[in-house]
């Protein structure tokens, strides 16, 4: 091949310019990287944004949702705390009793005089509030009480302690003005295994001579079935 | 149109003949160079709309994800120790009817000759020839000085001349 002169070798480089790239394919390919990618880029932003979107108000309607559940269940344990037998939410009230003896472990007798005792302070509160329409509906829950515990009591063994707290919720229904139950063949009943143990009790302690001859009067009141008398001798021998 | 894909595709029509004339010299086909263009437009339009993203010099970068594209397709093939060696037809059938009806034959013994030249003679004889781009700026993009540059310009030239010569 003849020489070819520096000048003539850029002048032919130069002429390489004019190799390009197919303009259909140029065109093509700008499309293909920027205009179709787009709605690519923008399905997936606006999925993720919408999704993140979705996410955050169900995350949030959910706390909301729990919130006002929460609220509204505190509400109405709080409310129901303070209702009384006859009331619209007085059965609340007892679900939670019930629900805070199993939390605490309470069970049993000890369970039973606990649910005694806040029927016969709700019969005392109602008696008070002269509300003559829940009187009836708070005896009858009383009577309920009583006589699941009697079935207890005769079932099992109450320990000293629960005889006192039997003792002290009889004092208090027998002070609840205008309410004698003491006719009541179960509250009769429980006066009678409750003086029955309190014999048994003082027939094993040290006593002096006034309190063995008032426990021989609490011995005879008891075989005449004058339980609340014996019972108010029982308590004066314990002070 | 967003503002940087507006950019980017005058970017685009900037440099799409540039970086496929190019990448074209040194793959010597239309097919390999179409996909090696894609490929390094599509690399550089992910870089350039990349959250931080801060491209001062979108020739260079593209022409540096060509040359690292080209690089990667030798090696891919095997055949990156013979780019400088072999001696192939210039142009695919593709190319060669479009190309061959405007290139006169001394043009593509010029063209032939390219695509036997070592690589960096390659590179920097497409810059500066056919891309006219200025020796300050391929010191640049090569990363040395501007002399190093020049004679190795002077050298590639003398290699493509004496190539052409001997062909």
């Amino acid at each position: 091949m003849s020489k070819i002169t520096e000048k003539q070798l850029i002048s032919q480089l130069k002429q390489l310019k004019e190799i390009k790239p197919n303009k259909e394919w140029a065109v093509l390919l700008k499309s293909k990287i920027i205009t179709e990618q787009k709605p690519v880029v923008i399905k997936a932003q606006s999925i993720s944004f919408t999704d993140i979107i979705r996410s955050v108000f169900y995350q949030r309607k959910m706390a909301y949702s729990f919130a006002a559940l929460f609220l509204m269940v505190v509400g109405v344990l709080g409310f129901a705390n303070y209702t009384m037998p006859g009331d619209l939410l007085f059965p609340v009230k007892k679900i939670a009793e019930q629900s805070q003896a199993a939390l605490t472990g309470q069970s049993g007798l000890r369970q039973n005089v606990a649910v005694l005792n806040s029927r016969i302070n709700d019969l005392a509160q109602v008696s008070k509030d002269g509300r003559k329409d829940s009187i009836s509906s708070a005896i009858s829950e009383v009577e309920t009480n009583v006589t699941a515990l009697v079935n207890n009591l005769k079932t099992g063994t109450a320990d000293a302690t629960t005889i006192k707290e039997i003792v002290s919720s009889l004092k208090t229904l027998a002070d609840v003005p205008g309410t004698d139950l003491s006719t009541n063949q179960d509250v009769k009943d429980l006066y009678q295994a409750v003086v029955q143990a309190q014999i048994a009790d003082l027939n094993k302690a040290t006593l002096t001579d006034d309190q063995k001859e008032v426990l021989s009067e609490i011995q005879e009141l008891y075989l005449q079935g004058k339980y609340t008398d014996a019972l108010e001798k029982i308590l004066l021998i314990n002070q | 149109m967003s503002n940087l894909e507006e950019q980017f595709g005058q970017i685009y029509d900037q440099y799409i003949e540039k970086i496929y004339r190019f990448v074209y010299l040194k793959v010597n086909s239309q097919e390999v160079a179409e996909d090696i263009v894609s490929k390094v437009f599509l690399k550089g339009w992910e870089a350039y709309k990349a959250p931080g993203s801060n491209i001062d010099n979108p020739g260079a970068f593209l022409y540096q994800i060509a040359r690292n594209a080209v690089v990667d397709h030798y090696r891919a093939k095997g055949r990156a120790q013979v780019i400088g060696t072999m001696d192939t037809e210039i142009a695919d059938p593709g190319t060669n009817a479009q190309d061959m009806a405007i290139l006169s034959a001394d043009i593509n013994n010029v063209k032939k000759g390219i695509s036997r030249l070592k690589k960096e003679h390659q590179d920097i004889i497409i810059w500066h020839y056919l891309e006219d781009i200025p020796i300050p700026e391929i010191a640049k993009l090569v990363g040395k000085p501007e002399g190093t540059v020049r004679v190795t310009l002077h050298r590639g030239l003398k290699e493509l001349r004496d190539i052409i010569q001997e062909g």
